[in-house]
C-alpha cells in the first residue's frame, strides 16, 4: 500500500525564491548597525614563529583608526582566550607564537573599512622563525611540535584522556578492530597494499565568512553567517563565563556554507572586540582570507587487503593520517567518523583501522561536505579497482561479491539497515549502460570508464528541537535552528510540518535561527537536518495538532470538522487570541564505540549511500582529459522535495568534481601560493561534464520523517575514485593522489614508460 | 613592507595631452595612467600597487579613440581606448582579423571585456595576457606619445621582462596599427591545464603566409610560460620556406622547445609545459595548413 | 586634482548624486551608500560575477570599477529589474528552473543572462556556457541555470510572437 501525501514528496519551489531572484535575501554580508566598527585582520607572515614584538604605532597613527588590538588586549575581556569544538587550542589572536602563515595576529578597528585595511598594512612584527612541519605523515613522528600540550575541550568524553598530553602532534587516534587482520592476511591468497593521498581544498562559499558582534548592557548579540548558532552560543557563553541566556545568536540566510561555517569561526574574535570597545564590530573576510579560516583535511591513507583467489576479501587494514593544520577545529570528529567507515562498504571479517588527527603548520582543517568520507573513498575505491585489475577480476562483480548488505554488521559492529548500496549500484550500472559495448576511442584519444561505491555514517548522538506555533488566525510559524544555506531546509521543514498539520507548506513561516527564540539544534551539518530536525518538526507538528484537537474538544467542537482554526481560538478566548505551541525534540539511539575496538551496536542513526560512475576521454599526447559523463546515484530515503534533493546531489557532485580535478591549495614552504579564485579554480559552467545525471534509488528510511534522510553529502563520497578509475581504464596508469590533473597523468605515463 | 588598502590617492582626468604629460611626469612611480583600469584595480586590490595618483585617459580626445581602415586599406588603426568588446563587435576586425574575436571568446569575461582597453592591456606587461602575443604575431605596432615627442614601436619591442615594458615615464600608447595581410592565416591557442576557464599555461599565437603546403613566412609567439611574450625565431627559421610535413614539424617543435626555457608555476612544471609546447606548435601549424589548403 | 567628488548618475531610473572618495568601488558605494544589497562583492577580482551591474546597458564587475567614473552614467542593478511586483521574465525563469541554491551569486547570473538574451534571443548551449563562464556558483546550480536561460529565452520569444 502506498501512502498518499499532500505536502511532502512534492517539488515545490523554495519558499524564499522570489527574494533570491530580486536580490533582497537577507545575509549578514550586508548588515550594518549604527556605530558599527569594521575590523581588519593582520595576519602572520610565517608558518611557525615566535612573536617577539608587535609595532602598532604606525597603524594607530592613521586618522580614523579607532583601535589596534592584539591578544594582550583580548585577555583583558576574555582571560582564557582559547576556543574550539574538540580542543580549546585556538587563540582568538596569535598568542606568543604563530602556527600557520596567515594566522590572525592583530585587528585594526575603524568606522571606514578601507581605513582599517590601510592601517593593518602598517603593522610590523618581529618574528623568530622556528622549524615547521607541514606533512601529516612526517608530523606523526616529528620533533617539531605545533602545540606544547594537548588541550581537549571537556565537552567530549572520548577526548578527556588526552588532557595534558605532551610531546606529540597527534591530537586523536581513532582505533577500530574487528576479527584478526594479521591472521587474515596470513591465510589470504594475495595481499595488496597501496598509499593514496588527498590534497588540501577549501569550501570557498561565495559569501565569505562574516560575523557581527554587538554588546549592549549585559547582552551579547551575534549576527553571524554560521551553520551552528546553538554551538556558537554555548562556546561564546563559555569564553565569557556568562549564562547562555545573555548570548543571542542570530543567523539569516547563508551564502553557502558546505561545512566551513560550523562550530566557531570569527565569532570569538568579534565578541572580544565588541566587548573591548563597547560598539558593534563587524569582520568580513575577503575571498583570499577564507583560505586561512578552515579547509578540508589533506590525508594520507595506507590501505592493505588480503584477498582470496575467488575474490573474497579476508582482511583489511587502514592507516590514515589526517592533516588537521595548526588547530584541531572539528578534525578529531572527522577522524572518528570517516575512520570507522574507511574500510569501505564491504563485508570484511577482519578489519583494523587507525585514523589519526595530526597537527601541522598549515591552515586549520575541519568539516567539508562529507566529513572525511570522500578522502577515504578515494583510497578504498581506487584500491578495489587496482586489486581487481591485478587479479583479473571483473570490477563490478568483485565489489558485488564483497558488498555489505542490510542485516550484516559493518566494521564497527553496527548492523546495516536501510542502506541501499547494491540497489544504488544496480541503478548506476543501468544508467551507465555498463553491460553494453563501450567505445574505447582511437588514435590519440582513449576513452575509459569507472565506477565507485561509497557510504558514510552520520555524526551521533545529536539533538534537534523544533517549535510549531499556531497563531489564533490559523497561520503557522515554524521555529527551528536549522540554517538554510542553500540546501532548501526552510522549504522541506515547512513541507514536513504542512504534511502533519494539513497546511499548504508555502503558507508556513519558517523563523530563522535566533537563539533567543528558536530552540536548540546541534548544527546544520553532516546530512543530519532532514533526519534529525525533520523528525523534531514532525513531532512538534504532531504535538501542536494534538493540542489543537484538545482545544477544539474543550470548546465543544467536533474533531475533524471543517471549521477554520481561528474559530477554535475565538470560541476559547472570546476573540482571536492565544497560541497553540507544539514542541518536538529528537535524539536518535546511540551506543558509544569501545575506545580500543571501535565496536558499537548503534554507531550511526542512518547511512549515507552513494554510487558514482564516470566516463573520460584522454588525449594521450597532451594528457589533457575531459569527463564526458558523470552519473551519481544516491540513497536518500524518500525524497521529501525531489527537485531540491536532486539539486543537492548535483551541487555536491559538481563541488566534489572540483576537488577531484581542479582544486588544490598549493603551498611553498608553508606559504599558500594560490589564495584567490583566479588561481584556485572552482568549477564553472565550461567545466561541466556534457552528460551529468543524478538519480536516487527508490528507498525509504524506515525511521526517518516520512521515510526521508539526508542528501547533501552522498554524491561527494565516491565521485573522485569513479573518475580516477575511469582515467586508469583509459590510460592504463594509476593515479594515487588527488587532484587528477593532466600533468599527473603525464607524470604517471612517464613513470610507466621508464 | 607594502602598504595595504586602496586609500590615499587622487584621480585626475586631463583633457589634453600636454596636461596629461604634466600630471604624469612627476618622477613618482606611484602615478599611473589609467585606461579601462581593470588590471590596475586588480593590482591595487591585491596590494601589489598603491597609487598616489591615477591619471584617467578617458577624456583625452581623438588620438586614443576610433577604429578604422587606412585609406589604402593596408592597415587598421585601433585607438588605444577601444574596449575589447568594441573590437569584438567591429565588423572590420571580424573581416580582417577573425583571430581576434576567436581569442575574445576565452579571454576573461564579458564584464572585463566591456571595460578593459586595448592600450592598457598592451602597457600592462603581464606575460599571461592573451592579446599581446596575438598582436605580435600580426606584426602590430603601437604609436606612443610622450613629453619628448612621438615614436612608433613594434608590439614585439614593447616588452622587457616580467611586467616590464619599454615605455618611458609619461609615455602613453595612443593607438595600435595592425597590417592587413589577406594571404596570411593566424591562430591563437590558449592551453589551460586546470579549469577550462583559467590563465593559460602556455599561449601560442601563430600567423603564417602559405602557398599550398609551403610556408612563405610566419610568426610564432609564445606567452604565459615566459617572463614576456616571445617570438620563437629558431622554430620560425626551421619552417620558413619549407613544405609542411611530419618531419619538418618535428624539427620545428624541437627548435621551439630548445630555444626557450619555460617556467614552472601552479599551472604546470617546466617539463610538462615544454611537452605541451611541442605538441601545440605542431597541432596549431597543422590546423593552419589544413584550413588554408584542405587536402 | 582631488580625492573626493560628487557623482551624479541615474540609478535604476532615478537621478541620484553622492559624494565619493577616489578609492571607493562601485559595489562599495551601492552597498554602503545606497543600501542596495543585491550587488555583492565576493571574489574581488571580477571573475565570480556576484557584483554584476549594467553601466550604460553593459554588464561590468562593480568591484573593479571606481565609483568616481559613474558620473554621468546610467546604472542598473538587480533591484531595478522587476517592474514593481512583476518580475522580469529572466527572474521568473530562474524560479521556474530552480536555478539557485544559496542565492548569493543569483543577481549576477540573472544580470548576465538578461543581457545575453537581449543580444541573442536564442543562444546555443555553447554560447550560454561561454557567456556565463565568468560567473561562479559554488552551490553549482549550473544545470538548472542552463535550463533557466532556455526557459527565459522561450518566454521572451513567445512574448515577441504575441506582439502584433
Amino acid at each position: 500500500m502506498t501512502e498518499v501525501f499532500t505536502s511532502v514528496g512534492r517539488s515545490i519551489p523554495r519558499l524564499e525564491a522570489r527574494d533570491k531572484v530580486t536580490g533582497r535575501t537577507e545575509y549578514v554580508h550586508h548588515l550594518r548597525l549604527p556605530r558599527m566598527l569594521y575590523g581588519k585582520i593582520f595576519r602572520s607572515a610565517y608558518p611557525h614563529a615566535r612573536i617577539k614584538s608587535v609595532d602598532k604605532s604606525a597603524a594607530e597613527a592613521i586618522e580614523g583608526v579607532f583601535r589596534v588590538v592584539t591578544i594582550d588586549d583580548i585577555r583583558t575581556v576574555i582571560p582564557h582566550p582559547y576556543y574550539g569544538p574538540a580542543f580549546h587550542d585556538q587563540p582568538i589572536l596569535a598568542d606568543g607564537k604563530t602556527r600557520f602563515s596567515g594566522e590572525p595576529l592583530a585587528v585594526v578597528l575603524a568606522e571606514d573599512p578601507s581605513i582599517a585595511e590601510e592601517a593593518a598594512g602598517l603593522i610590523t612584527v618581529e618574528y623568530e622563525e622556528i622549524p615547521a612541519v607541514f606533512d601529516e605523515v612526517e608530523a606523526m613522528t616529528s620533533d617539531v611540535l605545533v602545540h606544547d600540550e594537548l588541550k581537549p575541550a571537556s565537552t567530549f568524553a572520548d577526548l578527556k584522556h588526552l588532557k595534558g598530553r605532551k610531546g606529540t602532534n597527534i591530537a586523536l587516534d581513532h582505533k577500530l578492530l574487528r576479527g584478526d587482520p594479521e591472521a587474515g592476511f596470513a591465510k589470504s591468497d594475495f595481499v595488496f597494499e597501496h598509499v593514496f593521498r588527498s590534497q588540501q581544498v577549501m569550501h570557498t562559499p561565495m559569501e565569505p565568512f562574516v560575523s557581527v558582534a554587538d554588546v549592549t548592557g549585559d547582552r551579547m548579540t551575534l549576527h553571524t553567517a554560521s551553520q551552528g548558532p546553538s554551538f556558537v552560543r554555548i562556546e561564546i557563553a563559555r569564553l565569557l563565563g556568562w549564562p547562555e541566556n545573555r548570548v543571542r545568536v542570530k543567523v539569516p540566510f547563508l551564502g553557502g556554507g558546505f561545512g566551513g561555517k560550523l562550530y566557531i569561526k570569527l565569532e570569538a574574535l568579534v565578541t572580544a572586540l565588541s566587548l573591548l570597545v563597547r560598539r558593534p564590530v563587524k569582520i568580513s573576510l575577503t575571498m583570499e582570507e577564507q583560505f586561512f579560516m578552515v579547509t578540508r583535511h589533506p590525508c594520507t591513507f595506507r590501505i592493505k587487503s588480503g584477498v582470496n583467489k575467488d575474490g573474497k576479501i579476508i582482511a583489511r587494514t587502514c592507516d590514515i593520517a589526517w592533516n588537521g593544520g595548526a588547530y584541531a577545529d572539528i578534525g578529531p570528529r572527522v577522524t572518528q567518523k570517516a575512520g570507522f567507515t574507511s574500510a569501505g562498504p564491504y563485508d570484511i571479517e577482519n578489519v583494523r583501522i587507525r585514523s589519526s588527527a595530526v597537527y601541522t603548520n598549515r591552515p586549520p582543517a575541519g568539516a567539508l561536505r562529507g566529513f572525511g568520507a570522500p578522502q577515504t573513498a578515494w583510497a578504498y575505491e581506487r584500491h578495489m579497482d587496482m586489486i581487481a585489475e591485478e587479479m583479473g577480476l571483473d570490477k563490478v562483480e568483485f565489489r558485488r561479491q564483497n558488498l555489505l548488505r542490510d542485516g550484516r554488521p559493518q566494521a564497527s559492529g553496527t548492523i546495516l539497515v536501510d542502506a541501499a548500496i547494491e540497489k544504488s549500484l544496480d541503478k548506476l550500472l543501468d544508467i551507465m549502460k555498463w553491460n553494453q559495448p563501450f567505445d574505447r576511442g582511437s588514435g590519440r584519444i582513449r576513452r575509459g570508464r569507472g565506477i565507485a561505491v561509497g557510504f558514510k555514517g552520520i555524526t551521533s548522538p545529536t539533538t534537534s528541537v523544533a517549535i510549531v506555533n499556531l497563531y489564533a488566525d490559523g497561520s503557522c510559524g515554524l521555529f527551528i535552528g536549522t540554517v538554510d544555506m542553500g540546501q532548501g531546509s526552510d522549504t522541506v521543514m515547512a513541507q514536513i510540518a504542512g504534511e502533519v498539520l494539513g497546511f499548504d507548506p508555502t503558507t508556513i513561516k519558517v523563523i530563522h535561527s535566533d537563539t533567543d527564540v528558536t530552540p536548540y539544534d546541534m548544527g546544520t551539518l553532516g546530512s543530519r537536518s532532514t533526519f534529525h530536525m525533520g523528525t523534531a518538526v514532525r513531532l512538534a507538528a504532531e504535538d501542536a495538532k494534538k493540542k489543537l484537537a484538545e482545544l477544539a474538544a474543550s470548546v465543544g467542537m467536533v474533531p475533524g470538522s471543517n471549521q477554520p482554526i481561528s474559530e477554535i481560538f475565538e470560541r476559547r478566548y472570546g476573540m482571536r487570541a492565544g497560541n497553540v505551541i507544539g514542541v518536538g525534540s529528537f535524539i536518535p539511539e546511540y551506543q558509544k564505540p569501545d575506545p580500543e575496538t571501535g565496536q558499537s551496536l548503534k554507531v550511526t542513526p542512518f547511512w549515507g549511500v552513494g554510487t558514482n560512475g564516470a566516463e573520460v576521454e584522454v588525449d594521450m599526447e597532451t594528457c589533457q582529459f575531459t569527463v564526458t559523463k558523470l552519473v551519481n546515484v544516491a540513497d536518500i530515503g524518500r525524497p521529501l522535495n525531489p527537485k531540491l534533493a536532486l539539486q543537492q546531489l548535483s551541487g555536491a557532485g559538481i563541488m566534489q568534481y572540483g576537488f577531484t580535478t581542479t582544486e588544490n591549495m598549493i603551498f611553498k614552504e608553508g606559504q599558500l601560493t594560490n589564495a584567490s579564485l583566479a588561481d584556485y579554480k572552482i568549477p564553472g559552467l565550461l567545466d561541466m561534464p556534457r552528460e551529468w545525471i543524478n538519480e536516487f534509488t527508490d528507498s525509504i528510511q524506515h525511521d526517518g520523517p516520512f521515510g526521508g534522510k539526508g542528501a547533501g553529502e552522498t554524491t561527494t563520497i565516491a565521485l573522485s575514485p569513479a573518475i580516477g578509475n575511469a582515467i586508469a581504464d583509459a590510460t592504463g596508469v594509476q593515479l594515487m593522489d588527488l587532484p587528477c590533473t593532466a600533468e599527473s597523468i603525464f607524470q604517471a605515463l612517464k613513470r610507466a614508460k621508464a | 613592507m607594502e602598504v595595504a588598502g586602496l586609500r590615499g590617492f587622487d584621480i585626475v582626468e586631463p583633457s589634453s595631452l600636454e596636461e596629461a604629460f604634466g600630471l604624469l611626469g612627476t618622477g613618482d612611480p606611484a602615478v599611473r595612467p589609467m585606461g579601462g583600469g581593470t588590471a590596475l584595480m586588480l593590482m591595487m586590490k591585491s596590494e601589489l600597487f598603491k597609487p598616489t595618483r591615477l591619471v584617467s585617459l578617458r577624456k583625452l580626445g581623438e588620438p586614443f579613440h576610433g577604429l578604422g581602415e587606412s585609406a589604402d586599406g593596408k592597415w587598421v588603426r585601433i585607438g588605444a581606448l577601444n574596449t575589447f568588446s568594441m573590437l569584438d563587435h567591429s565588423p572590420l576586425m571580424k573581416s580582417h582579423f577573425p583571430i581576434i574575436s576567436r581569442t575574445m571568446n576565452t579571454l576573461a569575461n564579458l564584464r572585463v571585456r566591456n571595460v578593459a582597453s586595448v592600450g592598457g592591456n598592451l602597457a600592462h606587461g603581464d606575460p599571461h595576457l592573451d592579446l599581446p602575443p596575438v598582436w605580435m604575431a600580426l606584426d602590430g605596432e603601437v604609436r606612443i606619445v610622450g613629453p619628448s615627442g612621438e615614436r612608433v614601436s613594434a608590439v614585439a619591442d614593447l616588452y622587457k621582462g616580467y611586467y616590464e615594458t619599454t615605455l618611458e615615464e609619461g609615455e602613453l600608447i595612443t593607438e595600435l596599427r595592425v597590417p592587413v595581410k589577406p594571404d596570411w592565416k593566424s591562430s591563437y591557442t590558449k592551453v589551460t591545464t586546470r579549469a577550462a576557464h583559467d590563465w593559460p599555461a602556455i599561449g601560442l599565437a601563430i600567423s603564417v603566409q602559405l602557398s599550398g603546403r609551403q610556408i612563405q613566412d610566419l610568426r610564432i609567439v609564445l606567452s604565459a610560460a615566459l617572463d614576456k611574450p616571445t617570438r620563437l625565431t629558431a622554430a620560425e627559421t626551421v619552417l620558413r620556406g619549407r613544405d609542411i610535413g611530419e618531419a619538418l614539424l618535428r624539427e620545428a617543435a624541437d627548435a621551439a622547445t630548445e630555444e626557450v626555457e619555460l617556467e614552472t608555476d601552479n599551472r604546470g612544471s617546466q617539463e610538462y609545459k615544454t611537452h605541451l609546447l611541442r605538441i601545440y606548435v605542431t597541432r596549431a601549424l597543422q590546423d593552419l595548413v589544413s584550413e588554408a589548403a584542405p587536402k | 586634482m582631488s580625492d573626493i567628488r560628487t557623482i551624479r548618475f541615474t540609478l535604476n531610473g532615478t537621478k541620484v548624486s553622492k559624494v565619493v572618495e577616489a578609492h571607493e568601488t562601485v559595489v562599495d558605494v551601492l552597498t554602503r551608500k545606497f543600501d542596495l544589497s543585491g550587488t555583492r562583492e565576493s571574489c574581488r577580482q571580477g571573475l565570480c560575477g556576484c557584483c554584476t551591474i549594467y553601466v550604460d546597458s553593459n554588464p561590468v564587475s562593480s568591484c573593479l570599477m571606481l565609483a568616481w567614473f559613474l558620473d554621468g552614467t546610467d546604472v542598473r542593478t538587480i533591484e531595478g529589474l522587476a517592474d514593481g511586483d512583476t518580475l522580469d521574465p529572466v527572474q521568473e525563469a530562474f524560479i521556474e528552473a530552480g536555478a539557485f541554491q544559496c542565492g548569493f551569486c543569483t543577481s549576477g547570473f540573472i544580470m548576465m543572462v538578461k543581457h545575453l538574451l537581449s543580444e541573442n534571443p536564442d543562444p546555443s548551449d555553447e554560447e550560454i556556457r561561454h557567456r556565463l563562464a565568468g560567473n561562479l556558483c559554488r552551490c553549482s546550480a549550473y544545470p538548472e541555470i542552463m535550463d533557466a536561460v532556455k526557459i527565459a529565452a522561450a518566454k521572451a520569444r513567445s512574448v515577441a510572437k504575441a506582439r502584433p
